[in-house]
């Protein structure tokens, strides 16, 4: 099989945010970078999938020169190689244009599967995978859980609301949209490190005509708000009310 | 194979690849072992950088655009007061202490991470996210290391993950894993590598911050001597100013300190507030946090460098100028001394303690020596007090080192702290509150929780505690009788806490120790400052640990 995998970097959990000069994005110029959480799970799915059925594992990124980091990461745990879409457009970009640049520089390779995270540490739109989909004119599915594969079809397992689950079934090739926690991820070996040095990696410049679909017009932290009201009343008309205001506004209990 | 990818370390790898390319001859490989996730992540210094050590590894360092830009324009040094500050006449530069002429301001981080870039276009593989836990030796001779097992959980179980540590054999292992390394410690007590004294530490404090514009002109080197410490305490804070109103402010307190109460982190708080600091710093935002050791003992305190099979390099070993406060320069010197000493000896195929002396040679015969020597006796000298010590460090100044005459004489700084009952005679004082206590405003100044976060620090959660206490139940007698547990005080991650236990329980004092392992910032200071020596410090799982980008 032949699977692809998106993986974004973005700035470290533990990295203190702040908001850049123009408030629009976080100061990033200082930061500390790592991949995607949920894009790690699903490197580590589409790495477990290749030991069961064969074929190759191709980390797919876009963004700065930096992101070289996450590819380099993914293919000392195992991936075979690399496609780079490399422009600082890239660097805070919306998901619509991120799959856009990923659709033209993937769409040759005629992928059997490909995987990308649930969302993004940063933005959190889960939206790059579902478009990609749709440019990649392939089936997808989101929140996944689990992965089985038979006979070139796919079970797989959706998270739904409430401790619910779905089990969907579907044609290859597609994409999923992979939940963070549904393996355990590897380490890269030493072994693994020495061998991605010599791993292919294919820098493609996306098309100048590329534009955001999307403007972040600011960026802010939010506003804490403190109020006090008090109940009339009765203890026990009071406390009737207080149950109401609890549930039905501030809506904690 | 080089443990540790700091300055030393980088700067010995990197001229084995200009040795093996000048020289030629068969390939070496060589690798390099670090702990942190990334280059330099562990990285903390003031840091004014001689760039002599540089020069001598790179003479282009320029042209390959080295992140080395603020050269120090002015050097400010006061003597400070609870409220007020003296500020000394400029010293004639042969006499000034620091020697910062032609010296550059810079983050560590960055530099070792451009050094790590260097290493690597030299085909140098550097293993990031790998701790050295153990030395591998064939009798006496050092043969490799043995990387830590990953994957293990808190209660010593493997995980689905587990991946068992590998062990590397190399001809020649050169240590380069920091201040106290923890390799290190274990050759030099096996193979009996102690220097003529002790080595001496200190802990160095530091916040990165973010100030207006035009408080402080980039370049600008302040030291400060006096309040908080009082004369009984060696130490001082600086401030280095960076480009675009950015400020490394750090307080270094000398690890040899008598007061079982006092806490280097509140001297660093009660520092910042002097309101020739709090006036740099109000309105400022503080972005960074860190705190490592460095050795100050000087030239006795340096072990034998040079085992079978093996060499101790750059803080391992304790090579830093505590007069000039700098040490990068010499460790990159150690480590490019090391790396010919390590070349000769596997090109003549032979590795063995003998034939890997000409380090020591190259060191002695060397501007490293040429450096340490005169100032030999300085930190020794503050054990008399602070006076004592400027006036030895004047006197030895102007005599290269020939006035005073001897060595003198010291002991490891644990030694010096004082039971509470000694040193506080009659008080009863409250062995959970520090003797130099402040309040914290949490705009100039911070909690240890606080500033912890701003480290970046992060460790897996689950997987065993590294902070080896051989016998917590000295903590929850006698090291709360006599000491108080100085170790809640001298770590400044917060990783030691005193919890409340039952009182009655086996003769307890109603407190036990609770390590929050997963704070620690990788400092060392446990491991030294432990009035019992009791603390082991050993790696967690590679990748852990502090993130100090551009400190």
């Amino acid at each position: 099989m032949k699977i692809a995998v998106c993986v974004k970097q973005v700035v470290t959990r533990e990295w203190p945010l702040r908001i850049d000069d123009a408030a629009t994005w976080v100061q990033d110029r200082d930061a500390s970078f790592e991949m995607n959480e949920p894009d790690a799970y699903a490197l580590e799915e589409a790495l477990r999938l290749k030991e069961r059925h064969g074929g190759e594992v191709v980390v797919c990124s876009a963004g700065p020169a930096r992101v070289a980091q996450v590819i380099r990461e993914a293919l000392a745990r195992g991936a075979d190689r690399a496609i780079r879409v490399e422009s600082d457009r890239l660097a805070a970009a919306d998901g619509g244009m991120v799959a856009e640049a990923l659709a033209s520089a993937m769409r040759d390779e005629a992928f059997d599967l490909v995987l990308t995270g649930l969302q993004s540490d940063d933005q959190g739109f889960a939206q790059t995978g579902v478009v990609l989909a749709e440019l990649l004119e392939i089936p997808h599915a989101t929140i996944i859980m689990e992965v089985q594969v038979t006979d070139g079809t796919l079970r797989v397992k959706r998270e739904l609301e409430g401790g619910w689950f779905q089990w969907v079934s579907m044609p290859t090739p597609a994409l999923l949209t992979i939940q963070s926690g549904i393996n355990q991820l590897r380490y890269a070996t030493l072994k693994g490190i020495m061998a991605a040095k010599k791993k292919d990696v294919r820098v493609v410049e996306p098309s100048p005509d590329l534009t955001p679909h999307q403007e972040i017009l600011e960026l802010y932290v939010p506003e804490k708000g403190k109020q006090t009201r008090l109940i009339e009343g009765s203890p026990g008309e009071a406390a009737i009310e207080l149950v109401r205001v609890l549930r039905e506004e501030a809506r904690v209990i | 194979m080089i443990v540790g990818g700091g300055p030393a370390g980088l700067s010995a790898a990197i001229r084995l690849a200009t040795r093996q390319q000048h020289d030629g001859g068969e390939p070496l490989s060589i690798a390099v072992l670090e702990k942190s996730r990334q280059s330099g992540s562990h990285m903390l210094s003031g840091a004014v950088l001689d760039p002599s050590g540089l020069d001598e590894l790179l003479p282009d360092w320029k042209t390959r655009g080295a992140p080395v830009e603020t050269q120090v324009r002015g050097d400010r040094i006061y003597y400070l007061t609870e409220r007020s500050q003296l500020r000394f006449p400029p010293i004639p530069s042969s006499l000034d202490p620091f020697q910062n002429h032609g010296a550059y301001i810079i983050s560590l981080n960055r530099f070792v991470r451009w050094l790590s870039e260097q290493a690597e276009a030299e085909g140098i593989d550097i293993f990031t996210g790998f701790a050295g836990t153990d030395v591998l030796y064939d009798g006496d001779r050092v043969v490799g290391v043995r990387t830590g097992d990953r994957g293990i959980d808190k209660h010593g179980e493997r995980k689905g993950t587990f991946e068992p540590g590998v062990d590397i054999h190399a001809a020649v292992t050169i240590f380069a894993d920091g201040v106290r390394g923890n390799l290190t410690k274990t050759l030099v007590q096996k193979l009996g590598l102690d220097g003529p004294a002790p080595q001496t530490y200190a802990i160095g404090i530091k916040e990165l911050w973010e100030v207006p514009p035009a408080r402080l002109d980039a370049g600008t080197v302040m030291h400060t001597m006096g309040y908080p410490l009082r004369s009984e305490e060696f130490g001082g804070g600086f401030i280095y100013a960076l480009p675009e109103g950015k400020l490394a402010v750090g307080f270094v307190v000398g690890l040899d300190y008598r007061d079982p109460l006092f806490d280097p982190h509140m001297a660093f708080q009660r520092f910042k507030q002097h309101p020739l600091i709090t006036e740099l710093l109000t309105g400022g935002e503080m972005v960074r946090y860190g705190a490592k050791a460095l050795p100050e003992g000087g030239w006795y305190a340096i072990p034998r460098c040079h085992v079978d099979g093996a060499l101790i390099v750059g803080d391992a070993a304790g090579f830093l100028n505590s007069m000039r406060l700098k040490g990068i320069h010499l460790a990159m010197k150690s480590g490019i001394c090391a790396a010919d000493a390590a070349f000769e000896a596997v090109r003549a195929g032979d590795v063995s303690a003998s034939a890997l002396a000409t380090y020591q040679e190259l060191i002695n015969t060397g501007s490293v020596r040429r450096e340490l020597y005169p100032v030999r006796n300085v930190h020794q000298s503050f054990g008399g007090g602070m006076l004592a010590g400027l006036a030895f460090s004047g006197l030895s100044l102007l005599t290269g080192g020939a006035l005073p005459r001897g060595r003198l004489s010291s002991e490891p700084g644990h030694r010096r702290l004082t039971w509470m009952a000694r040193y506080y005679r009659t008080e009863h004082p409250d062995p959970d509150v520090s003797s130099n206590a402040v309040k914290v405003d949490r705009a100039v100044t911070f909690d240890k929780l606080t500033n912890v976060h701003y480290s970046g620090t992060r460790h897996d959660e689950d997987q065993p505690v590294h902070l080896l206490v051989q016998d917590t139940d000295i903590c929850r007698t006698r090291c709360r009788e006599e000491y108080g547990n100085p170790c809640v005080r001298f770590c400044p991650a917060n990783v030691y806490e005193m919890v409340p236990e039952d009182a009655g329980a086996d003769g307890g004092t109603g407190r036990r120790l609770q390590i929050n392992a997963s704070n620690c910032v990788h400092c060392k200071t446990c491991d030294i400052m432990d009035p019992f020596q009791i603390i082991d410090w050993v790696p967690p799982e590679g990748g852990g640990g502090p993130e100090y980008e551009g400190m």
